[in-house]
Protein backbone atom coordinates (compact mmCIF):
# COMPACT_ATOMS: atom_id res chain seq x y z
CA UNK A 1 0.00 0.00 0.00
CA UNK A 2 2.89 2.31 0.89
CA UNK A 3 4.24 1.61 -2.60
CA UNK A 4 1.17 3.24 -4.19
CA UNK A 5 1.01 6.17 -1.80
CA UNK A 6 4.48 7.44 -2.62
CA UNK A 7 3.93 11.20 -3.25
CA UNK A 8 6.37 11.28 -6.16
CA UNK A 9 4.60 8.42 -7.88
CA UNK A 10 1.22 10.08 -7.32
CA UNK A 11 2.59 13.29 -8.80
CA UNK A 12 4.00 11.49 -11.85
CA UNK A 13 0.77 9.52 -12.31
CA UNK A 14 -1.29 12.72 -12.15
CA UNK A 15 1.05 14.34 -14.71
CA UNK A 16 0.60 11.41 -17.10
CA UNK A 17 -3.14 11.40 -16.56
CA UNK A 18 -3.41 15.13 -17.22
CA UNK A 19 -1.43 14.75 -20.49
CA UNK A 20 -3.79 12.04 -21.72
CA UNK A 21 -6.83 13.93 -20.47
CA UNK A 22 -5.84 17.18 -22.20
CA UNK A 23 -5.58 15.37 -25.54
CA UNK A 24 -8.98 13.80 -24.99
CA UNK A 25 -10.49 17.12 -23.85
CA UNK A 26 -9.03 18.89 -26.91
CA UNK A 27 -10.42 16.26 -29.27
CA UNK A 28 -13.73 16.22 -27.45
CA UNK A 29 -14.01 20.00 -27.65
CA UNK A 30 -13.26 20.03 -31.40
CA UNK A 31 -15.73 17.22 -32.07
CA UNK A 32 -18.41 18.80 -29.93
CA UNK A 33 -18.05 22.26 -31.44
CA UNK A 34 -17.95 20.98 -35.02
CA UNK A 35 -20.73 18.42 -34.49
CA UNK A 36 -23.57 20.67 -35.79
CA UNK A 37 -21.66 21.09 -39.04
CA UNK A 38 -20.98 17.34 -39.48
CA UNK A 39 -24.61 16.57 -38.65
CA UNK A 40 -25.84 19.07 -41.23
CA UNK A 41 -23.49 18.23 -44.10
CA UNK A 42 -21.91 14.82 -43.39
CA UNK A 43 -18.38 13.82 -44.27
CA UNK A 44 -18.89 14.33 -48.00
CA UNK A 45 -17.74 17.93 -47.45
CA UNK A 46 -14.21 16.48 -47.19
CA UNK A 47 -14.14 16.10 -50.96
CA UNK A 48 -16.30 19.12 -51.84
CA UNK A 49 -14.40 21.73 -53.83
CA UNK A 50 -16.46 24.89 -53.24
CA UNK A 51 -16.20 27.00 -50.10
CA UNK A 52 -18.82 29.77 -49.95
CA UNK A 53 -19.90 29.97 -46.28
CA UNK A 54 -22.58 32.59 -46.95
CA UNK A 55 -24.22 30.23 -49.45
CA UNK A 56 -23.79 27.28 -47.08
CA UNK A 57 -21.26 25.62 -49.37
CA UNK A 58 -18.47 24.03 -47.37
CA UNK A 59 -15.96 22.07 -49.44
CA UNK A 60 -12.79 21.13 -47.58
CA UNK A 61 -10.81 19.67 -50.48
CA UNK A 62 -9.04 22.87 -51.71
CA UNK A 63 -7.71 23.61 -48.23
CA UNK A 64 -6.70 19.98 -47.62
CA UNK A 65 -4.92 19.82 -51.00
CA UNK A 66 -3.29 23.19 -50.33
CA UNK A 67 -2.09 22.00 -46.91
CA UNK A 68 -0.64 18.80 -48.37
CA UNK A 69 1.09 20.70 -51.21
CA UNK A 70 2.59 23.25 -48.82
CA UNK A 71 3.88 20.44 -46.60
CA UNK A 72 5.28 18.57 -49.56
CA UNK A 73 7.09 21.59 -51.01
CA UNK A 74 8.46 22.49 -47.58
CA UNK A 75 9.79 18.97 -47.05
CA UNK A 76 11.27 18.73 -50.56
CA UNK A 77 13.29 21.88 -49.85
CA UNK A 78 14.01 21.54 -46.13
CA UNK A 79 14.81 17.83 -45.87
CA UNK A 80 17.87 17.68 -48.14
CA UNK A 81 19.10 21.10 -46.95
CA UNK A 82 18.62 20.28 -43.26
CA UNK A 83 20.15 16.84 -43.58
CA UNK A 84 23.11 18.14 -45.57
CA UNK A 85 23.67 20.93 -43.04
CA UNK A 86 23.53 18.41 -40.20
CA UNK A 87 26.01 16.09 -41.90
CA UNK A 88 28.43 18.88 -42.78
CA UNK A 89 28.29 20.50 -39.35
CA UNK A 90 28.43 17.21 -37.45
CA UNK A 91 31.05 15.38 -39.49
CA UNK A 92 33.22 18.01 -41.13
CA UNK A 93 33.28 21.10 -38.95
CA UNK A 94 35.33 21.76 -35.87
CA UNK A 95 33.48 21.95 -32.58
CA UNK A 96 33.61 25.77 -32.59
CA UNK A 97 32.04 26.07 -36.03
CA UNK A 98 29.53 23.35 -35.20
CA UNK A 99 28.38 25.28 -32.13
CA UNK A 100 28.16 28.49 -34.15
CA UNK A 101 25.96 26.86 -36.79
CA UNK A 102 23.81 25.36 -34.07
CA UNK A 103 23.34 28.71 -32.36
CA UNK A 104 22.36 30.19 -35.73
CA UNK A 105 19.80 27.43 -36.28
CA UNK A 106 18.37 27.84 -32.79
CA UNK A 107 17.97 31.57 -33.39
CA UNK A 108 16.25 30.79 -36.69
CA UNK A 109 13.89 28.44 -34.85
CA UNK A 110 13.06 31.11 -32.28
CA UNK A 111 12.06 33.85 -34.73
CA UNK A 112 8.27 34.50 -34.55
CA UNK A 113 6.42 33.13 -37.53
CA UNK A 114 4.90 36.49 -38.42
CA UNK A 115 8.44 37.74 -39.13
CA UNK A 116 8.87 34.93 -41.63
CA UNK A 117 5.55 35.92 -43.13
CA UNK A 118 6.67 39.54 -43.48
CA UNK A 119 9.97 38.49 -45.06
CA UNK A 120 7.97 36.34 -47.45
CA UNK A 121 5.63 39.20 -48.22
CA UNK A 122 8.33 41.77 -48.92
CA UNK A 123 11.14 39.66 -50.35
CA UNK A 124 9.92 36.29 -51.58
CA UNK A 125 6.64 37.27 -53.25
CA UNK A 126 8.09 40.06 -55.45
CA UNK A 127 11.01 37.79 -56.30
CA UNK A 128 8.72 34.93 -57.38
CA UNK A 129 6.40 37.28 -59.25
CA UNK A 130 9.20 38.82 -61.30
CA UNK A 131 11.41 35.82 -61.81
CA UNK A 132 8.55 33.48 -62.83
CA UNK A 133 6.55 36.21 -64.58
CA UNK A 134 3.39 35.65 -62.51
CA UNK A 135 0.37 37.87 -61.91
CA UNK A 136 0.96 37.54 -58.19
CA UNK A 137 3.64 36.00 -56.02
CA UNK A 138 1.04 34.65 -53.59
CA UNK A 139 0.97 30.93 -54.22
CA UNK A 140 1.64 27.46 -52.81
CA UNK A 141 5.29 27.61 -53.82
CA UNK A 142 5.80 30.72 -51.67
CA UNK A 143 3.97 29.07 -48.75
CA UNK A 144 6.10 25.93 -49.11
CA UNK A 145 9.32 27.96 -49.33
CA UNK A 146 8.52 29.99 -46.23
CA UNK A 147 7.53 26.84 -44.36
CA UNK A 148 10.76 25.15 -45.43
CA UNK A 149 12.77 27.96 -43.87
CA UNK A 150 10.77 27.61 -40.68
CA UNK A 151 11.19 23.84 -40.33
CA UNK A 152 14.81 23.73 -41.48
CA UNK A 153 16.22 24.29 -37.95
CA UNK A 154 14.12 21.45 -36.50
CA UNK A 155 15.34 18.97 -39.10
CA UNK A 156 18.91 20.20 -38.91
CA UNK A 157 19.24 20.32 -35.12
CA UNK A 158 17.57 16.95 -34.52
CA UNK A 159 19.57 15.28 -37.30
CA UNK A 160 22.77 16.78 -35.90
CA UNK A 161 21.91 15.45 -32.44
CA UNK A 162 21.21 12.02 -33.88
CA UNK A 163 24.53 11.96 -35.77
CA UNK A 164 26.47 13.23 -32.77
CA UNK A 165 24.98 10.49 -30.62
CA UNK A 166 26.78 7.81 -32.65
CA UNK A 167 29.77 6.67 -30.65
CA UNK A 168 33.33 7.40 -31.67
CA UNK A 169 34.00 3.65 -31.45
CA UNK A 170 31.50 3.01 -34.23
CA UNK A 171 33.09 5.66 -36.43
CA UNK A 172 36.59 4.34 -35.79
CA UNK A 173 35.49 0.75 -36.35
CA UNK A 174 34.15 1.75 -39.75
CA UNK A 175 37.33 3.68 -40.50
CA UNK A 176 39.55 0.81 -39.46
CA UNK A 177 37.71 -1.42 -41.93
CA UNK A 178 38.84 0.91 -44.70
CA UNK A 179 35.37 2.29 -45.46
CA UNK A 180 35.64 5.61 -47.24
CA UNK A 181 33.73 8.72 -46.20
CA UNK A 182 30.65 7.95 -48.31
CA UNK A 183 30.48 4.36 -47.15
CA UNK A 184 30.76 5.43 -43.53
CA UNK A 185 27.99 7.94 -44.06
CA UNK A 186 25.54 5.66 -45.84
CA UNK A 187 26.34 2.37 -44.08
CA UNK A 188 27.09 3.45 -40.52
CA UNK A 189 26.09 7.01 -39.71
CA UNK A 190 22.75 7.54 -41.47
CA UNK A 191 21.25 4.11 -40.66
CA UNK A 192 22.10 4.54 -36.99
CA UNK A 193 20.96 8.15 -36.87
CA UNK A 194 17.74 7.43 -38.77
CA UNK A 195 15.38 7.13 -35.77
CA UNK A 196 16.46 10.62 -34.62
CA UNK A 197 16.30 12.04 -38.13
CA UNK A 198 12.82 10.55 -38.60
CA UNK A 199 11.64 12.13 -35.37
CA UNK A 200 13.03 15.47 -36.58
CA UNK A 201 11.20 15.13 -39.88
CA UNK A 202 7.90 14.34 -38.19
CA UNK A 203 8.26 17.15 -35.66
CA UNK A 204 9.03 19.51 -38.53
CA UNK A 205 5.97 18.25 -40.41
CA UNK A 206 3.91 18.88 -37.30
CA UNK A 207 5.17 22.43 -37.08
CA UNK A 208 4.58 23.04 -40.79
CA UNK A 209 1.09 21.60 -40.52
CA UNK A 210 0.08 23.94 -37.71
CA UNK A 211 1.75 27.06 -39.01
CA UNK A 212 -0.81 29.81 -39.64
CA UNK A 213 0.50 33.33 -39.71
CA UNK A 214 3.38 33.07 -42.18
CA UNK A 215 1.39 30.86 -44.54
CA UNK A 216 -1.66 33.12 -44.34
CA UNK A 217 0.42 36.09 -45.47
CA UNK A 218 1.86 34.44 -48.57
CA UNK A 219 -0.48 31.68 -49.75
CA UNK A 220 -3.09 33.93 -51.39
CA UNK A 221 -6.14 32.46 -49.55
CA UNK A 222 -7.96 31.44 -52.71
CA UNK A 223 -10.47 28.63 -52.11
CA UNK A 224 -10.07 26.61 -55.24
CA UNK A 225 -8.26 23.50 -56.35
CA UNK A 226 -5.03 24.08 -58.29
CA UNK A 227 -5.54 23.51 -62.03
CA UNK A 228 -3.93 21.25 -63.06
CA UNK A 229 -3.50 19.66 -59.65
CA UNK A 230 0.29 20.15 -59.74
CA UNK A 231 0.06 23.86 -60.45
CA UNK A 232 1.74 25.33 -57.39
CA UNK A 233 2.07 28.80 -58.90
CA UNK A 234 -1.54 29.80 -58.23
CA UNK A 235 -2.97 31.37 -55.07
CA UNK A 236 -4.44 28.69 -52.85
CA UNK A 237 -5.66 28.01 -49.34
CA UNK A 238 -4.53 25.87 -46.43
CA UNK A 239 -6.56 24.69 -43.44
CA UNK A 240 -4.67 26.96 -41.05
CA UNK A 241 -4.86 30.04 -43.25
CA UNK A 242 -8.59 29.51 -43.67
CA UNK A 243 -9.14 29.30 -39.92
CA UNK A 244 -6.88 32.31 -39.32
CA UNK A 245 -8.56 34.44 -41.94
CA UNK A 246 -12.23 33.56 -41.34
CA UNK A 247 -12.56 32.89 -37.62
CA UNK A 248 -12.94 36.62 -36.90
CA UNK A 249 -15.83 36.87 -39.37
CA UNK A 250 -17.76 33.77 -38.24
CA UNK A 251 -20.39 34.37 -35.60
CA UNK A 252 -20.14 32.09 -32.58
CA UNK A 253 -22.37 29.03 -32.86
CA UNK A 254 -23.07 29.46 -36.58
CA UNK A 255 -22.52 26.72 -39.18
CA UNK A 256 -19.58 28.71 -40.51
CA UNK A 257 -18.05 28.63 -37.03
CA UNK A 258 -18.69 24.88 -36.78
CA UNK A 259 -17.15 24.35 -40.20
CA UNK A 260 -13.99 26.16 -39.11
CA UNK A 261 -13.88 24.01 -35.97
CA UNK A 262 -14.17 21.05 -38.37
CA UNK A 263 -11.04 22.36 -40.15
CA UNK A 264 -9.35 22.41 -36.73
CA UNK A 265 -10.46 18.83 -36.11
CA UNK A 266 -8.96 17.69 -39.43
CA UNK A 267 -5.70 19.46 -38.54
CA UNK A 268 -5.63 17.86 -35.11
CA UNK A 269 -6.23 14.42 -36.59
CA UNK A 270 -3.46 14.96 -39.16
CA UNK A 271 -1.05 16.15 -36.44
CA UNK A 272 -1.91 13.18 -34.23
CA UNK A 273 -1.43 10.85 -37.18
CA UNK A 274 2.07 12.26 -37.68
CA UNK A 275 2.81 11.97 -34.00
CA UNK A 276 1.65 8.37 -33.93
CA UNK A 277 3.79 7.69 -36.98
CA UNK A 278 6.79 9.07 -35.09
CA UNK A 279 6.04 6.80 -32.16
CA UNK A 280 5.10 3.82 -34.28
CA UNK A 281 8.22 1.82 -33.50
CA UNK A 282 8.01 2.30 -29.76
CA UNK A 283 4.29 1.52 -29.77
CA UNK A 284 4.93 -1.74 -31.59
CA UNK A 285 7.60 -2.59 -29.00
CA UNK B 1 49.41 -13.17 -44.61
CA UNK B 2 48.73 -16.17 -46.71
CA UNK B 3 45.11 -17.15 -46.71
CA UNK B 4 45.32 -18.56 -50.20
CA UNK B 5 46.18 -22.09 -49.09
CA UNK B 6 44.08 -24.52 -51.09
CA UNK B 7 42.14 -25.74 -48.02
CA UNK B 8 41.25 -22.21 -47.02
CA UNK B 9 38.31 -20.47 -48.71
CA UNK B 10 38.72 -17.05 -50.27
CA UNK B 11 36.23 -14.21 -50.18
CA UNK B 12 34.49 -14.25 -53.55
CA UNK B 13 36.22 -11.79 -55.90
CA UNK B 14 39.13 -11.46 -53.41
CA UNK B 15 39.09 -8.55 -51.04
CA UNK B 16 42.47 -7.11 -51.98
CA UNK B 17 45.70 -7.82 -53.76
CA UNK B 18 48.25 -9.56 -51.61
CA UNK B 19 51.22 -7.37 -50.93
CA UNK B 20 53.11 -9.85 -48.80
CA UNK B 21 56.91 -9.87 -48.93
CA UNK B 22 59.45 -11.85 -46.98
CA UNK B 23 60.71 -8.77 -45.15
CA UNK B 24 60.00 -7.06 -41.90
CA UNK B 25 56.28 -6.49 -42.18
CA UNK B 26 56.08 -3.20 -40.30
CA UNK B 27 58.90 -0.77 -39.81
CA UNK B 28 58.62 2.49 -37.84
CA UNK B 29 61.53 4.91 -38.00
CA UNK B 30 62.00 8.01 -35.90
CA UNK B 31 58.32 8.44 -35.24
CA UNK B 32 57.20 11.61 -33.46
CA UNK B 33 53.69 12.62 -32.50
CA UNK B 34 52.59 15.93 -31.02
CA UNK B 35 49.04 16.44 -29.82
CA UNK B 36 47.81 19.67 -28.21
CA UNK B 37 51.38 20.91 -27.65
CA UNK B 38 52.28 17.67 -25.92
CA UNK B 39 54.84 15.21 -27.20
CA UNK B 40 53.11 11.84 -27.27
CA UNK B 41 55.72 9.82 -29.20
CA UNK B 42 59.45 10.61 -29.21
CA UNK B 43 61.75 9.05 -31.76
CA UNK B 44 59.98 5.69 -31.80
CA UNK B 45 61.74 3.16 -34.03
CA UNK B 46 61.05 -0.55 -34.23
CA UNK B 47 60.22 -3.24 -36.71
CA UNK B 48 58.00 -6.28 -36.55
CA UNK B 49 58.99 -9.66 -37.95
CA UNK B 50 57.06 -11.24 -40.79
CA UNK B 51 54.95 -13.22 -38.34
CA UNK B 52 54.55 -13.71 -34.62
CA UNK B 53 53.18 -11.76 -31.69
CA UNK B 54 54.81 -8.62 -30.39
CA UNK B 55 53.44 -7.31 -27.09
CA UNK B 56 53.56 -3.59 -26.55
CA UNK B 57 53.60 -2.88 -22.83
CA UNK B 58 54.12 0.11 -20.62
CA UNK B 59 52.38 2.29 -18.08
CA UNK B 60 49.23 4.27 -18.93
CA UNK B 61 50.02 7.36 -21.00
CA UNK B 62 53.16 5.80 -22.47
CA UNK B 63 51.86 6.31 -26.01
CA UNK B 64 51.03 2.71 -26.86
CA UNK B 65 47.51 3.31 -28.19
CA UNK B 66 48.66 6.50 -29.93
CA UNK B 67 51.28 4.44 -31.74
CA UNK B 68 48.59 2.06 -33.01
CA UNK B 69 46.45 5.00 -34.11
CA UNK B 70 49.40 6.39 -36.09
CA UNK B 71 49.96 3.07 -37.84
CA UNK B 72 46.29 2.71 -38.81
CA UNK B 73 46.04 6.31 -39.95
CA UNK B 74 43.46 7.23 -37.31
CA UNK B 75 45.99 9.83 -36.31
CA UNK B 76 47.69 11.36 -39.32
CA UNK B 77 49.73 14.13 -37.74
CA UNK B 78 52.78 12.00 -36.98
CA UNK B 79 56.23 12.72 -38.33
CA UNK B 80 58.82 10.15 -39.30
CA UNK B 81 58.48 7.10 -41.46
CA UNK B 82 56.27 4.03 -41.23
CA UNK B 83 56.55 1.27 -43.82
CA UNK B 84 54.32 -1.74 -44.26
CA UNK B 85 55.91 -4.45 -46.41
CA UNK B 86 58.51 -1.94 -47.62
CA UNK B 87 55.84 0.52 -48.72
CA UNK B 88 55.58 3.93 -47.07
CA UNK B 89 52.19 4.48 -45.44
CA UNK B 90 52.17 8.14 -46.49
CA UNK B 91 52.44 7.08 -50.12
CA UNK B 92 50.11 4.10 -49.94
CA UNK B 93 48.40 3.45 -53.24
CA UNK B 94 44.71 4.26 -52.84
CA UNK B 95 45.19 6.41 -49.76
CA UNK B 96 44.56 5.80 -46.11
CA UNK B 97 41.24 3.97 -46.63
CA UNK B 98 42.95 1.39 -48.83
CA UNK B 99 45.78 1.12 -46.28
CA UNK B 100 43.35 0.37 -43.44
CA UNK B 101 42.11 -2.70 -45.29
CA UNK B 102 45.63 -4.10 -44.89
CA UNK B 103 45.87 -3.40 -41.18
CA UNK B 104 43.29 -5.02 -38.95
CA UNK B 105 42.60 -3.06 -35.78
CA UNK B 106 40.88 -4.52 -32.73
CA UNK B 107 40.00 -1.99 -30.05
CA UNK B 108 39.69 -2.45 -26.33
CA UNK B 109 35.93 -2.04 -26.40
CA UNK B 110 34.21 -4.25 -28.98
CA UNK B 111 32.14 -2.19 -31.37
CA UNK B 112 29.79 -4.23 -33.52
CA UNK B 113 27.48 -2.67 -36.09
CA UNK B 114 23.70 -2.94 -35.57
CA UNK B 115 23.28 -5.61 -38.23
CA UNK B 116 23.36 -9.39 -38.12
CA UNK B 117 26.37 -11.45 -37.07
CA UNK B 118 27.00 -12.59 -40.66
CA UNK B 119 26.68 -9.05 -42.03
CA UNK B 120 29.11 -7.82 -39.42
CA UNK B 121 31.76 -10.28 -40.60
CA UNK B 122 31.61 -9.05 -44.19
CA UNK B 123 30.94 -5.40 -43.31
CA UNK B 124 34.28 -4.25 -44.68
CA UNK B 125 33.95 -6.01 -48.04
CA UNK B 126 32.86 -4.16 -51.16
CA UNK B 127 29.19 -4.01 -52.10
CA UNK B 128 29.76 -6.44 -54.97
CA UNK B 129 31.40 -8.94 -52.66
CA UNK B 130 28.69 -8.59 -50.03
CA UNK B 131 25.99 -9.28 -52.58
CA UNK B 132 27.57 -12.63 -53.41
CA UNK B 133 27.28 -15.73 -51.28
CA UNK B 134 30.09 -15.42 -48.76
CA UNK B 135 28.88 -18.14 -46.39
CA UNK B 136 32.11 -20.19 -46.61
CA UNK B 137 34.24 -17.10 -46.06
CA UNK B 138 32.08 -16.05 -43.10
CA UNK B 139 32.46 -19.51 -41.61
CA UNK B 140 36.23 -19.46 -42.16
CA UNK B 141 36.66 -16.06 -40.48
CA UNK B 142 34.43 -17.01 -37.55
CA UNK B 143 36.38 -20.25 -37.13
CA UNK B 144 39.64 -18.31 -37.10
CA UNK B 145 38.20 -16.10 -34.38
CA UNK B 146 37.01 -19.15 -32.40
CA UNK B 147 33.38 -18.05 -32.63
CA UNK B 148 31.87 -20.32 -35.26
CA UNK B 149 30.68 -23.07 -32.91
CA UNK B 150 28.84 -20.56 -30.75
CA UNK B 151 27.05 -18.67 -33.52
CA UNK B 152 26.67 -21.07 -36.44
CA UNK B 153 22.94 -21.51 -35.80
CA UNK B 154 22.19 -17.83 -35.33
CA UNK B 155 24.15 -16.01 -38.00
CA UNK B 156 21.16 -13.83 -38.79
CA UNK B 157 20.66 -12.69 -35.22
CA UNK B 158 21.69 -9.12 -34.32
CA UNK B 159 25.34 -8.88 -33.37
CA UNK B 160 24.37 -6.89 -30.28
CA UNK B 161 22.75 -10.04 -28.86
CA UNK B 162 26.22 -11.57 -28.33
CA UNK B 163 28.13 -11.33 -25.08
CA UNK B 164 31.01 -8.87 -24.81
CA UNK B 165 33.59 -11.61 -25.28
CA UNK B 166 31.74 -12.94 -28.34
CA UNK B 167 31.46 -9.41 -29.75
CA UNK B 168 35.21 -8.98 -29.41
CA UNK B 169 35.77 -12.22 -31.32
CA UNK B 170 33.28 -11.02 -33.91
CA UNK B 171 35.38 -7.87 -34.31
CA UNK B 172 38.39 -10.12 -34.83
CA UNK B 173 36.52 -12.12 -37.48
CA UNK B 174 35.43 -8.86 -39.15
CA UNK B 175 39.02 -7.68 -39.33
CA UNK B 176 40.19 -11.06 -40.66
CA UNK B 177 37.54 -11.00 -43.42
CA UNK B 178 39.58 -8.30 -45.14
CA UNK B 179 42.67 -10.55 -45.28
CA UNK B 180 44.85 -7.99 -43.51
CA UNK B 181 48.64 -8.05 -43.75
CA UNK B 182 48.88 -7.56 -40.01
CA UNK B 183 46.75 -7.15 -36.90
CA UNK B 184 46.96 -4.42 -34.29
CA UNK B 185 45.23 -5.12 -30.99
CA UNK B 186 44.62 -2.48 -28.36
CA UNK B 187 44.07 -4.30 -25.07
CA UNK B 188 41.73 -6.77 -26.76
CA UNK B 189 40.88 -8.71 -23.61
CA UNK B 190 40.90 -5.88 -21.07
CA UNK B 191 37.23 -6.11 -20.15
CA UNK B 192 36.58 -9.77 -20.83
CA UNK B 193 36.00 -12.79 -18.63
CA UNK B 194 38.76 -15.44 -18.30
CA UNK B 195 37.06 -17.85 -20.71
CA UNK B 196 36.76 -15.23 -23.47
CA UNK B 197 40.31 -14.13 -22.76
CA UNK B 198 41.54 -17.68 -23.18
CA UNK B 199 39.66 -18.14 -26.46
CA UNK B 200 40.98 -14.90 -27.90
CA UNK B 201 44.54 -15.68 -26.86
CA UNK B 202 44.26 -19.09 -28.52
CA UNK B 203 43.05 -17.40 -31.74
CA UNK B 204 45.87 -14.89 -31.59
CA UNK B 205 48.49 -17.59 -31.15
CA UNK B 206 47.10 -19.40 -34.17
CA UNK B 207 46.94 -16.22 -36.26
CA UNK B 208 50.49 -15.30 -35.28
CA UNK B 209 51.71 -18.33 -37.21
CA UNK B 210 50.82 -16.60 -40.44
CA UNK B 211 50.96 -12.84 -39.81
CA UNK B 212 52.48 -10.26 -37.49
CA UNK B 213 50.44 -9.16 -34.49
CA UNK B 214 51.14 -6.09 -32.39
CA UNK B 215 49.24 -6.33 -29.14
CA UNK B 216 48.99 -3.53 -26.59
CA UNK B 217 48.40 -4.97 -23.15
CA UNK B 218 48.65 -4.11 -19.47
CA UNK B 219 48.42 -7.74 -18.51
CA UNK B 220 51.98 -9.03 -18.06
CA UNK B 221 50.73 -12.55 -17.47
CA UNK B 222 49.06 -12.39 -20.83
CA UNK B 223 52.32 -11.18 -22.39
CA UNK B 224 54.05 -14.20 -20.94
CA UNK B 225 51.32 -16.51 -22.16
CA UNK B 226 51.47 -15.08 -25.66
CA UNK B 227 55.29 -15.29 -25.75
CA UNK B 228 56.86 -13.66 -28.83
CA UNK B 229 58.62 -10.30 -28.70
CA UNK B 230 58.10 -7.50 -26.18
CA UNK B 231 58.40 -3.75 -26.66
CA UNK B 232 58.39 -1.68 -23.48
CA UNK B 233 57.36 1.97 -23.81
CA UNK B 234 57.44 4.75 -21.27
CA UNK B 235 56.83 8.49 -21.69
CA UNK B 236 56.43 8.17 -25.46
CA UNK B 237 59.76 6.39 -25.95
CA UNK B 238 60.74 2.82 -26.52
CA UNK B 239 62.81 1.84 -23.51
CA UNK B 240 63.57 -1.78 -24.20
CA UNK B 241 62.77 -4.52 -26.68
CA UNK B 242 63.53 -8.20 -26.63
CA UNK B 243 62.16 -11.68 -26.54
CA UNK B 244 59.58 -12.43 -23.88
CA UNK B 245 61.90 -14.68 -21.85
CA UNK B 246 64.80 -12.20 -21.82
CA UNK B 247 62.54 -9.28 -21.06
CA UNK B 248 61.04 -10.80 -17.94
CA UNK B 249 64.10 -12.63 -16.70
CA UNK B 250 66.95 -10.27 -17.58
CA UNK B 251 65.61 -6.74 -18.07
CA UNK B 252 68.46 -4.41 -19.00
CA UNK B 253 67.10 -0.97 -18.20
CA UNK B 254 66.30 0.35 -14.78
CA UNK B 255 62.91 1.70 -15.98
CA UNK B 256 61.94 -1.79 -17.12
CA UNK B 257 62.96 -3.33 -13.82
CA UNK B 258 60.95 -0.72 -11.92
CA UNK B 259 57.90 -1.25 -14.16
CA UNK B 260 58.07 -5.01 -13.74
CA UNK B 261 58.52 -4.63 -10.01
CA UNK B 262 55.49 -2.36 -9.69
CA UNK B 263 53.42 -4.54 -11.96
CA UNK B 264 54.29 -7.62 -9.90
CA UNK B 265 53.28 -5.68 -6.76
CA UNK B 266 50.00 -4.73 -8.46
CA UNK B 267 49.36 -8.35 -9.36
CA UNK B 268 50.16 -9.35 -5.79
CA UNK B 269 47.66 -6.82 -4.46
Amino acid sequence: MRHFLNPLKIFVALGCLSAVLSVLVLLGFLIQSSLPFWQAFGIQVLWGDAWYPYESLFGFLPAIVGTVWALLIAMIIALPCGLAAAIVSSEMMSETWRDLVRVGMEILAGIPSVVYGLIGLWVLLPFLQHSLDLLTGHNLLAAGMILSLMILPTIMVMSQDALQAISQEQRESAMSLGLDWQQRLFRVLLPQAWPGIRSGILLALGRALGETMAVMLVVGSMDRLPEPFYNILEPAQTLTSRIGREMGEASFGSLHFSALMGCGLILAVMAMGLSLLAQRRSLIR
Amino acid sequence: MNLSHKAVPEPIEGSQKNVGHAFDSLCCEHLYLHLSNQIILKDVSFSLPEKGITSLIGPSGAGKSSLLRCITGLNETWQGDIKLNQQRLRQWHGGVDALRKHIGLISQKPSVFPVSIAENVIFGLSRKQRKQNQSRWIQHCLEKAALWDEVKHRLNMPAASLSLGQQQRLCLARALALKPSMLLLDEPTASLDPRSKELIEASLRQLAESMPLLCVTHDLQQTQRLQGQVIFMCDGKIIETGSCGDFFEHPERIETREFLQWSVCDCGD
